[in-house]
């Protein structure tokens, strides 16, 4: 048995090692890495084209998120209520998961403030508020945030002094993109959301 | 088609035959001489906003499809771009309610006339058409101020036969089979059946701040929306006004409803 393992192992070395050079040449001619081979299923957000721009200043696709699950919640920096508070519900959800599986989500946090929360200011915004580092802060045209607030079920409208009205979602997406869980509001709901990432985690990559 | 074509008869060869290809590339072919209206800048007042908010929204100038978009031109669109076909569409985008009324994928079908304006499309299709024409969908202030404008004077609330035809519309229900959009009377911009066809959506529809039938919002859940339970009524008197608001908070964006359609907007000059 063990070694007809070895054997499909090392077949299947053979078959990857010749692509490899390949692979790697094709990441660096284009901005995108390469999409996975399996088609993404019908209800993964990943298949949206907006196009964003993390606080680094580099291109950002959604659908470079796959293969992780994801808490995604959308947010102004200026914002003063509601905003810090969904950062502290995610930490909180964040420390409910057993130790070994808290790194295992990636946090993505998308302004609505296309105007004032440049990639610079997000960057400041991830100082200010010292943020992990594995956060993703994303700044997008107001087209692709209109695109992305549709898809999650979130409103928003800019007000006259410009601070947003907004849904309070914070939305836990599958390894593949898929909505599995969205908690909504401002008070509990918090066990439900880490229960939903727990097992969003759980779930292997390409599994459905 | 043919009054363009007589126009350009004493043209060169060579430039109709461009024109030709223009036109056959699928851009944004010219429908019947009328292609887009201008709307004048002006003011758009909502009828529900936010005590923060302010009373009323410039608006630029901007130009808006005088039509809105029909069943044959959304079939163009669908046949040119596969994904958007009924049996394609990704469920992320459009609902069971996409395009029901055709016959088939690429069918219109009986209740589905050419001629007639296009409903059952999802927010995400009517975007996706808009960008392949290189257009956009108009914003809420903006297709409010288009359809503020009456028959004859840019305020068609002080009309009596623009007040007339809305409300005897409102009153009637949505027949099975849409009527041609060219039956809608243009109003003084040139742009036609903003009321009288079918409602149409707006790129920030989801603007309106409710969270679901009017009555729960009496008690509006202060923690759902930041800033949400400041929206208070500010004109009681625009009946359909409160309607369409009514219509948008109602609605999801991958959904489609038999009385709802869309038309394109575009910037006056281009950036």
């Amino acid at each position: 048995m063990k070694t007809r393992l070895l054997v499909v192992h090392l077949v299947a070395a053979a078959l990857l090692l010749p692509a490899a050079p390949l692979l790697r040449a094709a990441d660096a001619c284009c901005h995108a890495p390469l999409a996975p081979a399996a088609p993404l299923p019908a209800a993964s957000l990943y298949q949206a084209e907006a196009d964003f721009t993390t606080d680094a200043g580099a291109g950002f696709r959604l659908a470079e998120l796959r293969g992780r699950p994801v808490v995604l919640a959308m947010f102004f920096a200026s914002c003063t209520y509601a905003c810090p508070t969904t950062i502290g519900d995610i930490l909180r959800i964040r420390e409910k998961l057993p130790a070994g599986l808290r790194d295992e989500a990636r946090v993505v946090m998308v302004t609505f403030d296309v105007e004032r929360d440049t990639p610079a200011a997000l960057r400041d915004f991830r100082e200010s508020r010292a943020l992990p580092e594995d956060w993703v802060l994303l700044h997008g045209s107001a087209d692709s945030v209109r695109e992305l607030a549709a898809l999650l079920g979130v409103k928003f409208k800019r007000e006259a002094d410009g601070q947003f009205a907004h849904s309070n979602l914070v939305t836990i997406l599958s390894r593949e993109g898929e909505i599995v869980h969205q908690r909504a509001g401002l008070s509990g709901g918090l066990a439900e959301a880490a229960a939903a990432l727990e097992s969003a985690i759980g779930v292997e990559a390409g599994k459905p | 088609m043919s009054r363009l074509r007589c126009a350009f008869l004493r043209l060169p060869r060579l430039l109709l035959a461009l024109i030709g290809a223009a036109l056959a590339a699928g851009g944004a072919a010219p429908r019947g001489g009328e292609a887009m209206a201008t709307i004048p800048a002006g003011v758009y007042r909502p009828v529900s906003r936010a005590t923060t908010d302010p009373e009323t929204v410039a608006v630029a100038a901007f130009r808006l499809d005088a039509l809105p978009v029909t069943n044959a031109e959304f079939l163009a669109f669908v046949v040119a771009h596969p994904r958007w076909r009924r049996s394609r569409v990704s469920p992320l985008f459009a609902d069971e309610t996409y395009l029901r009324h055709w016959a088939g994928d690429t069918e219109l079908g009986p209740l589905a006339p050419p001629d007639a304006p296009v409903v059952n499309v999802s927010w995400f299709a009517a975007r996706a058409y808009a960008r392949a024409e290189g257009r956009r969908l108009p914003l809420l202030a903006e297709w409010e101020l288009a359809a503020a404008a009456g028959y004859a004077t840019p305020r068609g609330r002080d009309e009596p036969d623009f007040n007339r035809d809305l409300y005897a519309w409102l009153a009637r229900p949505t027949p099975d089979v849409l009527p041609a959009v060219s039956s809608a009377r243009p109003n003084i911009h040139g742009a036609r059946g903003l009321h009288g066809l079918v409602w149409e959506w707006v790129d920030d529809f989801d603007t309106a701040m409710v969270t679901g039938e009017s009555r729960a919002d009496a008690a509006r859940d202060q923690n759902l929306f930041c800033g949400g339970a400041a929206a208070a009524a500010s004109d009681p008197g625009d009946y359909a006004a409160f309607m369409r608001q009514a219509l948008r908070s109602s609605l999801k964006a991958r959904q489609g409803t038999a009385s709802l359609g869309f038309r394109c907007a575009a910037d006056l000059s281009p950036p």
